[in-house]
């Protein structure tokens, strides 16, 4: 394991998806920059979002006009990006990770399928080893409890061989009401499932954090060490002030309003 | 020049195709013609063909990139007409999740894009070099060619 460790955060407040989504792009420009004297560092963010609907590259405008006029009416923010993947929904009570890695430090480089495969084994692995949950195989990417009931996705882009996006796993019910809403990845009649809706009982995101980051490092073969924002330069400081719009954000709306 | 026989060399057990792309025929007929067709490759797994005579490169991925990214169910692609930089993004293709940008390998305008790619995106698996081109961009410094890697040059990049 000679690589460098990958540095991680877990935001405990959730955050605004615009902001983080810009928070991604200058970690990815300091990666890219830095890269030419080798001295970028790799990154994994894990978070929850405040409510927002997201859909993925292929959805041109004309396509998505009406959801994004819809999704926006029963309080959830709708944000087009350029990640893998189609429609999804994040929220408090689900884990977004975005991990931030230069793939051509594997040798060889690390291709995207390779990539998107320890995902998913990190998922399920997480189910498996944590909760003694069982996922199945279902053709499709993303993790599924059974053929109608998925519990994690996945939506990645990468560029310079720089990764971006990530995926997400239901923790508790809250986001079940919100996934109701839409047709999730393009994919009718699946539903969203969670680990307290499976386990039957009270579960709680925070608990989760520190064994997915060290499945994450199993399954990416790297160590896995903390940041320290006040000692970690520009990466550090756009992070304390992700931290503070968190903060100010506020309350968000535990279910659609209407 | 080393570069032009190995294009012509790849180029042969594939002649039975229409000649619907520059680096097709090339074989005997090279002698008297006075085109060069030269083939390049960039770090970020694109190829280009550069055919001296029209001045315009066909730009694919290249067999590894399709190989490591798995099944591509979506490509985009910037509009024809538009002026590109070397390096800068021209569109993306998307396989199993994952949309991996794609570059100009060199700079020009867009002259055509391939639409067949709309309708069947996994010609970039089966095709990726030939059928499966992204488009054809008329060079605005054709030396640029010159200074992208060498079939060797590209596969050392990634079989290190």
């Amino acid at each position: 394991m000679s690589l460098p460790p990958i540095l991680y955060h877990y935001f405990r407040l959730p955050l605004p998806y615009a902001q983080t989504l810009a928070l991604q792009e200058r970690i990815h420009q300091l990666q890219l920059l830095h890269r030419k004297t080798g001295s970028h560092k790799d990154i994994l963010l894990l978070l929850q979002h405040r409510p927002v609907y997201t859909a993925g590259r292929r959805q041109t405008e004309p396509t998505i006009r009406d959801e994004r006029v819809r999704l926006t009416s029963i309080g959830a923010d709708f944000i087009s990006t350029t990640r893998g993947g189609e429609l999804t929904y994040h929220g408090p009570g689900q884990i977004v990770g975005y991990p931030l890695l230069d793939l051509s430090r594997y040798s060889p480089t690390m291709g995207a399928r390779d990539y998107v495969c320890r995902m998913q084994k990190t998922l399920e692995l997480h189910l498996k080893e944590a909760h003694a949950m069982t996922p199945i195989g279902s053709g499709h990417t993303g993790v599924f409890l059974d053929p109608t009931t998925k519990i994690a996705s996945i939506g990645v882009q990468v560029r310079h061989r720089l990764t971006s996006h990530g995926f997400s796993l239901n923790i508790t019910r809250e986001p079940k009401s919100w996934f109701n809403r839409i047709v999730a990845c393009g994919l009718e009649g699946v539903s969203a499932g969670s680990v307290e809706t499976a386990k039957d009982k009270d579960m709680h995101v925070e608990d989760e954090i520190p064994g997915l980051i060290g499945r994450f490092g199993r399954l990416y073969d790297r160590e896995m060490v903390p940041m320290v924002p006040a000692q970690d330069g520009e990466i550090g400081e756009a992070i304390v002030e992700m931290e503070k719009e968190a903060s100010n954000a506020g309350p968000w709306p535990t279910e659609p309003t209407t | 020049m080393q570069g032009i026989i190995r294009a012509a060399s790849r180029a042969r057990p594939i002649t039975a195709f229409p000649r619907n792309s520059s680096c097709i025929g090339f074989g005997a007929r090279a002698q008297f013609a006075r085109t060069l067709v030269t083939k390049r490759f960039t770090a970020d797994h694109e190829a280009v063909v550069f055919d001296d005579s029209t001045g315009i490169g066909t730009v694919s991925i290249t067999d590894h990139a399709q190989s490591v990214l798995g099944d591509v169910v979506f490509v985009e692609l910037t509009t024809p007409g538009t002026e590109v930089t070397q390096g800068e993004s021209i569109g993306a293709v998307e396989s199993v999740k994952a949309a991996s940008d794609i570059y100009a390998p060199v700079s020009g305008t867009i002259e055509e894009i391939n639409e067949t790619l709309a309708s069947q995106p996994g010609l970039l698996n089966k095709s990726p070099e030939e059928k499966g081109w992204l488009c054809k961009i008329k060079l605005s410094d054709p030396s640029q060619i010159e200074a992208l890697l060498t079939e060797e040059a590209y596969k050392a990049s990634y079989e290190s």
